[in-house]
């Protein structure tokens, strides 16, 4: 009875996941701030809607963020002085030029949101699309990406200069991820479902039936997400709120994020930031132990 | 823009609020949308749809209740009838253009065209458009393709040769584009700027995904949503200087409840100053004459480039 339920493995593969991750002991944000707010923007527009052979009409409701919904979030970041982070796909530069430009203009940071919203298999072709998209978004920028929000290999995301990524949740704070040699690799911002505006409000995520929708207004993600943010101020926490320009582009959540924006300004403390800026404190002020010290439970 | 064909169907940006005027000075344009479609399926409408409850409800006692409200309201809508439709009930579709709103053409039985033929659809369309002319003795000058409800995705099925059949057969705008919350223009070639006006569509203004039976997952009764969605947009838009639309169907929205989320939105809505109700072709021909696309189109040739490895 007790050997079926493999409990050695079991333990194994909980020690060996836990060893992949190293949390930073005591996070302190510079100048005495309660917490870090990362605004981050996934700008795919169609570009994953196309990836999945999905209908006109899908592709049109993508196409909103690149028309509209991108220039209303670089607008309202302005607005309350913010900076953010939009993770692009590579070929949006091929695409919304215009729209890039004016967010560098802005300040905003770019950050690598795969080639084409894929991480291909092939150990080269990961390369060569990683490469692609680096060298798209320096053309806009002017600087090389130092962050993503990918399935890209950590080692590969290392070697290629990047510091972090932002595509986890296994810790509410930022961390580290471990390589296979217990060596850290890249610092996680870790994003959440239940803050990104797309489990809310966009039908047919990964070709959900209608029926299926998880419906909701903004009222609701405005106090879900208020919520959140309390929860994480509270402990002198982190909070990433993941956006994507055709669904939170939309006028009544543009008008819902500044409601929510203002009242977090509310409290002292606040550290809004880009995704680096709250990289580069961890990395400078927390760097990782060189080796992860032994899991024990 | 940078275009790229079967990606963009548009410019690269949309226009900015404060370059929208409205006739006279108004504030906001309100395009609302009566879909009189009660089709189940991709097929379009079939007798066993005509023999259910909803549709005898839709028909008559909610058609009614929706057509009241908008009249107490003083709001004009564009119905959208599939040609069958209005030759099933012709006193009632031309009646609707008797009380000054406009009836637009929703396919034949408002079935998938997706995968049709160009010529089998381009008949289709000269049908359609040729029986629903019959009825009303006028030629629609819009064309819908609404979701159904168990559409696998919620903006409408069309086939990649519709807008451009939808030119050629004379339509003057369609009736449910979602790459913008303004009228744009619908580019069917790149090379000649062939383009046709499409009107805002989006599902979350729609009632018939807030007020699904669940057959499955996790449709439920959410009017309530829908309401404060409704008010959102509406609100937003408004400060926008920009449009707002919703999407009714009166076998969902005539129902109880329901009924008096539509007469509580109404009511709000109506209070507003300066707003501008259009139907869809006052809509359509006040933009084609005020944003010609010949001025406010603006195609870039593409700076794709092909990749081995990537995506065409």
């Amino acid at each position: 009875m007790t050997d079926s339920l493999n409990l050695d493995e079991l333990k194994a593969a909980a020690q060996r996941y836990s060893g992949r991750h190293q949390r930073i002991g005591k996070l302190v944000w510079p100048n005495g701030a309660r917490i870090a707010v990362n605004f981050t923007a996934d700008f795919d527009a169609m570009l994953l809607r196309r990836l999945n052979n999905e209908p006109p009409m899908q592709l049109a409701k993508g196409e909103f963020g690149g028309r509209v919904g991108i220039w209303r979030l670089i607008e309202l970041f302005d607005q309350h002085r913010i900076k953010a982070t939009i993770f692009t796909v590579g070929r949006i530069c091929e695409l919304y030029p215009q729209a890039l430009k004016a967010a560098v203009n802005s300040g905003h940071e770019l950050a690598d949101h795969m080639w084409e919203h894929r991480v291909p298999k092939e150990p080269e072709l990961e390369l060569d699309h990683l490469r692609k998209t680096a060298a798209a978004l320096e053309k806009v920028s002017g600087r090389r990406p130092l962050g993503s929000r990918s399935h890209h290999t950590p080692t590969l995301l290392r070697s290629e200069g990047y510091i972090y990524n932002s595509h986890g949740s296994p810790s509410h704070l930022p961390h580290y991820v471990m390589d296979s040699k217990g060596a850290p690799c890249i610092l996680e911002l870790p994003f959440h479902y239940a803050i990104d505006d797309a489990m809310y409000f966009s039908f047919a995520w990964y070709a959900s039936p209608n029926a299926a929708q998880r419906l909701s207004d903004t009222d609701r993600v405005f106090d879900l997400w208020w919520a959140a943010f309390i929860q994480q101020y509270q402990q002198g926490g982190y909070l990433n709120v993941c956006l994507h320009p055709f669904v939170s582009g939309r006028a009544l959540r543009v008008a819902m994020l500044d409601r929510l924006i203002a009242r977090m300004k509310t409290l002292p403390g606040v550290w809004f930031a880009t995704c680096e800026e709250v990289a580069r404190h961890c990395l400078e002020q927390h760097p990782p132990n060189r080796f992860s010290p032994p899991v024990s439970f | 823009m940078p275009w790229k064909d079967r990606y963009t169907i548009s410019d690269e940006k949309s226009l900015a609020d404060g370059d929208i005027r409205w006739p006279d000075g108004r504030r906001c344009a309100i395009h609302i949308v009566v879909d009189l479609s009660i089709a189940s399926g991709p097929e379009g409408i079939l007798t066993r749809d005509i023999e259910s409850p909803a549709a005898e409800f839709g028909t008559h006692e909610g058609l009614d209740l929706v057509l009241a409200t908008l009249e107490k309201n003083k709001l004009k809508a564009t119905f959208a009838v599939p040609a069958v439709t209005a030759q099933m009930y012709p006193a009632k579709i031309k009646g609707l253009i008797e009380r000054g709103h406009e009836v637009a053409t929703h396919g034949l039985r408002h079935e998938d065209v997706s995968l049709l033929r160009r010529e089998e659809e381009k008949a289709r369309i000269d049908r359609a458009t040729q029986m629903l002319t019959e009825v009303t003795g006028r030629k629609p000058v819009g064309w819908f393709s609404l979701p159904r409800q168990t559409d696998p995705f919620a903006g409408g099925t069309i086939s990649s040769n519709t807008m451009d059949l939808l030119i050629e057969a004379g339509y003057v705008y369609m009736g449910n584009g979602l790459a913008d919350d303004i009228p744009h223009y619908w580019v069917s070639d790149f090379a000649s700027r062939r383009a046709i006006l499409a009107l805002p569509y989006y599902y979350h203004f729609d009632d018939q995904f807030f007020c699904m039976f669940p057959v499955a997952g996790t449709g439920l009764e959410n009017s309530d949503m829908l309401l404060r969605n409704w008010r959102a947009e509406l609100d937003a838009q408004y400060r926008r200087n920009r449009f707002f639309t919703m999407t009714l169907h009166p076998q969902h929205i005539g129902w109880c409840n329901r009924m008096a989320v539509l007469e509580e939105f109404l009511s709000y809505l109506t209070r507003l100053p300066d707003l501008w109700n259009p139907t869809g072709a006052q809509c359509a021909h006040y933009w084609l004459d005020t944003y010609p696309a010949a001025t406010h189109l603006k195609l870039q040739a593409s700076i794709w480039q092909d990749y081995p490895g990537s995506l065409s």
